[in-house]
């Protein structure tokens, strides 16, 4: 009866803290729209917000458009205007999203994980689906995660400057969860 | 017009319009090429305390987005945080009570720098302001910085 209720005070221990929500204010986002002909839309954002809900199986994310930091001034000055990003009308970008294949995640395990997330991806203010796979790799009571997919500029109402950007550039997620 | 001074007026023309091309194409290259100035050889443009910033913006956040946003921006204040994200590190000033935080995300050639700070040490650093927003994920309020220098 005694190891009955020790086990159960660790069972429930371990759940209280898996159910947390796993934050972190410095997830990079990496931004590349470089192409053959321009190699200067490329940018970083170190201060990304995201966060996971190991129980509700829910992946967000929040970001402050100007923070992405071009190496070339004139360039993030583009990314930044209403042509592009928008980013004085529209300061954030965020993404809502679920992972769609929780049975294939052990949170309460350490191990990596190929997870796949389906949710919505908000830019210049205009909303579009996006569907990744993530690498989540759960590590104590911390989650490291990465995931790449690409966006069409088209769906966001961006021209893509004659073809001297990528049409679909790729985005690049890393983040450390605790 | 006399053909000698015909002559000397398409050779002018020539001139300046040969001087223009290459200006235009320096120009151009120029703009390409810029990079940004290492924000430890540029001056702050304000100079404000930690609390004194997140309280600013929680207050009026249209008011001090349009203050500070892409200005060079010095603060003082306690460190909080130290978050790393990839393969840099991150200084975090957050007020207690309200969970509302700057965050200062640094210059590549700072990075042995920063990495002597410790939780708790009161510093003073400057970057370029990115602007603060409120995160519906955390509900509370941020200021982000970039290209940060310890000052």
């Amino acid at each position: 009866m005694k190891k009955t209720i020790v086990l159960l005070a660790f069972a429930c221990g371990g759940l209280a803290v898996f159910a947390q929500k796993k934050t972190t204010t410095s997830a990079t986002v990496s931004f590349d729209a470089t192409t053959p002909l321009d190699a200067l839309p490329k940018a970083e954002n170190k201060t990304v917000i995201a966060a996971i809900d190991a129980k509700a199986g829910t992946v967000m994310f929040e970001a402050l458009v100007k923070s992405f930091g071009f190496s070339n001034p004139m360039m993030q000055e583009h990314f930044n205007s209403p042509k592009w990003f928008d980013s004085e009308k529209n300061p954030k970008a965020s993404f809502s999203g679920t992972i769609t294949n929780p049975a294939d995640v052990n949170f309460a395990k350490d191990g990596v994980y190929k997870a796949k997330i389906a949710g919505a991806l908000t830019l210049k203010g205009i909303t579009n689906d996006v569907n990744t796979d993530a690498t989540i790799e759960v590590k104590g009571n911390m989650l490291s995660t990465t995931a790449t997919f690409t966006v069409k500029l088209e769906d966001y109402k961006i021209s893509n400057a004659g073809g001297k950007l990528a049409a679909e550039p790729t985005i690049t997620v890393v983040a450390d969860l605790k | 017009m006399n053909p000698g001074i015909k002559k000397n007026w398409i050779k002018k023309m020539l001139i300046i319009a040969a001087i223009l091309l290459v200006a235009g194409v320096g120009f151009i290259w120029y703009l390409f090429s810029e990079k940004f100035d290492d924000t430890a050889k540029v001056k702050a443009e304000y100079s404000v305390p930690a609390a004194q910033l997140i309280q600013e913006f929680k207050t009026n956040l249209a008011e001090a987005n349009k203050r500070y946003t892409e200005k060079i921006v010095a603060v003082t204040g306690r460190v909080t945080g130290i978050e790393s994200a990839d393969t840099t590190i991150n200084i975090k000033m957050t007020d207690t009570t309200s969970g509302s935080y700057i965050i200062f995300a640094f210059q590549s050639q700072d990075m042995n720098t920063v990495k002597q700070i410790k939780e708790g040490d009161s510093i003073s650093l400057k970057g370029s302001c990115s602007g603060g927003e409120y995160s519906n994920i955390l509900e509370a309020h941020f200021i982000n910085f970039k290209r940060c220098t310890i000052n």
